[in-house]
């Protein structure tokens, strides 16, 4: 059961992430970036011809160079970056069991708008099924996510299909940018290779949602009329194990696929499955790689 | 295999039948993605099956309910027996005993033993056709060639009422004749004559009854119930009687139907039990392979259709019970 109290996200729930690489960019912000400043961490030394600041000029290493030249202190100027979460919204989102998918991802996106304002991140949601949601779209500011996120957390999903994904993935283009894929991954392979692909460029954490009452807490025997959310195609099931052991099949051949993909464009992915753990979030996020 | 309804208009109800196929037989419950199902084989048969059970059972309780039957019909079938013309003499003499007295307790009268004999006769011939005509002064057609066993033994029972008058057996065998030309099937023929006594036959009436003979081949059997201190068939006249058929009226006719070259037989009773054997006798000779029609009642199939109904609708409330949910605990 997911309790409520972990979905809450008051202005106290913090999460907290890290990058690896270098931002671009020319906002002050907490991450490491490519563009040398006056403050932060120290990078390297150069001459004062090449860095005319004679402000941060290094008296030590000056007078140990043999050659007389004058040195000055270059730092890393410490760097804004841009986060975006993008969420699957499509119908299978919509599935009720052991969890709401949507208020997860909701929560995720409040957590993540709190803690990106706090270090001067800027947060952008972009909410898709087969196009961008406009109402879910918000481009990314340092504004607060708030109206976003209720709308995330009222929004039936009805339709099908990813390409809003990759529509997305067009708007993010340019600076690298730190992208939470959100979504329960229930996408055809090709397209799932597509979003991924799009995806590419940018440093893109998967958040994988599993509701256990898909497929683990499923009766062993019985009659499952069962509507698939997406298609709207209805079929009665006989569950019997045979079947389970087919289905754990194609689920683990969609899990390796993800995985691999994963492992091509992106981090590896993070699965929540039935409820958010806080925490472990946090130190996937943190836990960067290049 | 003739199907038909008490109240054919209940099938205007029979396009009700199609409600399964359309409407959704369960309550379907959302899941995310149906793409791991791929196809399921046995899950699509029993759809497939559940939903052909709702079809059957609307359509069995509409039979049902409109009186389904199998139509009563006759089938031909090939049997042994014959098609028999019994010919009693209805005389006031047969309602003697054989020994010629008013019948007593001990000694019933020839039409009663005849009787007894020829219910058997009839009982135990099973795919026999039979036909009764009766004579005395006039023949008289008691009942036509028929299979209905029981018409025939009222018909064999009603031979000792009283008689009355005299013996035409010459119009009695044409009265059997004219049955046998009434009934068309190609079976084995036969015409039993029990009498107890002989009249002399006109010559004229002969030679028709020679013709008609002629025309088709019938076996002819004749059980002669011969009363004590009488002349039997076999019997050559005593010395000094003239062999003529006004002395011997028995043993002239036993001549004639020899002389008809058919296959012949006659049989002498001097008691009760030897028309038994005569009669056992004809039935045994009597076996041929015979062509007969097979009636079968009406069938009633309401309670099959109503069981099959209440089979399909059994599946159907099985499959109800199966039915599971997504076992989850609901987030509110």
């Amino acid at each position: 059961m997911a309790d409520l109290a972990s979905l809450q996200s008051g202005p106290l729930r913090d999460l907290p992430y890290r990058v690896a690489w270098r931002a671009r960019g020319v906002h002050a912000g907490a991450h490491r970036g490519t563009s040398s400043g006056a403050g932060g961490l120290f990078r390297d030394l150069a001459t004062l011809l090449e860095a005319p600041d004679p402000r941060r000029l290094d008296l030590r290493a000056s007078l140990r160079d043999p050659f007389e030249q004058l040195y000055v202190r270059r730092f890393e100027r410490s760097t804004a970056i841009t986060i975006y979460a993008l969420i699957d919204v499509s119908a299978s989102m919509g599935f009720v069991g052991n969890m709401r998918k949507l208020e997860v991802a909701a929560a995720i996106c409040a957590a993540l708008s709190f803690s990106a304002r706090r270090i001067g991140d800027r947060f952008g949601v972009i909410g898709c099924d087969r196009e961008i949601v406009p109402e879910l779209h918000l481009p990314a500011a340092r504004a607060r996510a708030g109206a976003v996120v209720a709308a995330l957390r009222t929004f039936r999903p009805t339709r099908r299909g990813a390409g809003g994904l990759v529509d997305a993935a067009a708007q993010i283009a340019g600076r690298r940018k730190l992208v939470l894929l959100i979504s329960d991954f229930q996408i055809a392979a090709d397209e799932l290779a597509a979003v991924f692909e799009a995806l590419a460029a940018h440093d893109t954490v998967p958040i994988q949602l599993i509701d256990s009452a898909e497929a683990a807490s499923l009766p062993r025997f019985g009659l499952l009329p069962l509507a698939d959310l997406e298609t709207g195609r209805r079929r009665l099931v006989v569950l019997r194990p045979s079947l389970h052991a087919a289905w754990q099949r194609e689920r683990a051949e969609h899990e390796a696929l993800l995985a691999s993909l994963a492992a091509r464009y992106a981090r590896p992915p993070f699965r929540i499955v039935d409820r958010l753990d806080w925490d472990r979030l946090a130190a996937h996020l943190m836990e960067a790689r290049g | 295999m003739a199907l038909a309804l008490s109240t054919p208009a209940v099938l205007w109800l029979a396009p009700l039948a199609l409600l399964p196929l359309i409407v959704r037989l369960h309550a379907p419950q959302p899941y995310p993605s149906l793409a791991w199902l791929g196809g399921d084989p046995l899950s699509t048969a029993l759809e497939v099956g559940l939903r052909l059970a709702g079809a059957l059972a609307i359509l069995a309780l509409l039979l049902g309910i409109g009186g389904l039957h199998l139509a009563g019909q006759t089938t031909r079938q090939i049997g042994n027996g014959a098609h028999i013309v019994l010919v009693i003499d209805r005389s006031s003499s047969m309602d003697d005993s054989f020994a010629g007295s008013r019948p007593t307790a001990e000694q019933a009268s020839k039409s009663a033993e005849a009787r007894r004999f020829l219910r058997s006769f009839v009982s135990n011939g099973e795919h026999d056709m039979f036909g009764v005509a009766i004579f005395s002064t006039a023949p008289l057609q008691a009942l036509p060639l028929t299979s209905h066993r029981e018409a025939v033994l009222a018909a064999v029972d009603a031979i000792d009422r009283p008689g009355l008058s005299e013996t035409d057996i010459a119009r009695g065998i044409a009265m059997a004749l004219s049955m046998h030309d009434d009934d068309p099937s190609a079976a084995s023929r036969a015409i039993v004559l029990v009498s107890d006594g002989a009249g002399v036959i006109d010559r004229r009436v002969q030679e028709k009854l020679r013709a008609a003979f002629r025309k088709r081949p019938i076996n002819l059997y004749w059980v002669f119930l011969r009363t004590a201190n009488t002349r039997g068939i076999f019997e050559p006249p005593g010395a000094g009687e003239r062999d003529v058929p006004q002395v011997a009226p028995e043993r002239h006719l036993h001549r004639f139907f020899e002389s008809l070259k058919i296959p012949y037989r006659a049989f002498e009773a001097e008691r009760p039990d030897s028309i038994g054997d005569a009669v056992a006798e004809i039935a045994r000779l009597e076996r041929h392979p015979i062509a007969y029609v097979e009636r079968t009642p009406a069938k009633n199939l309401s309670r099959l259709a109503y069981a099959i109904a209440a089979l399909a609708l059994a599946l159907l409330v099985a499959a109800r019970l199966a039915e599971v949910r997504i076992t989850a605990e609901r987030v509110p």
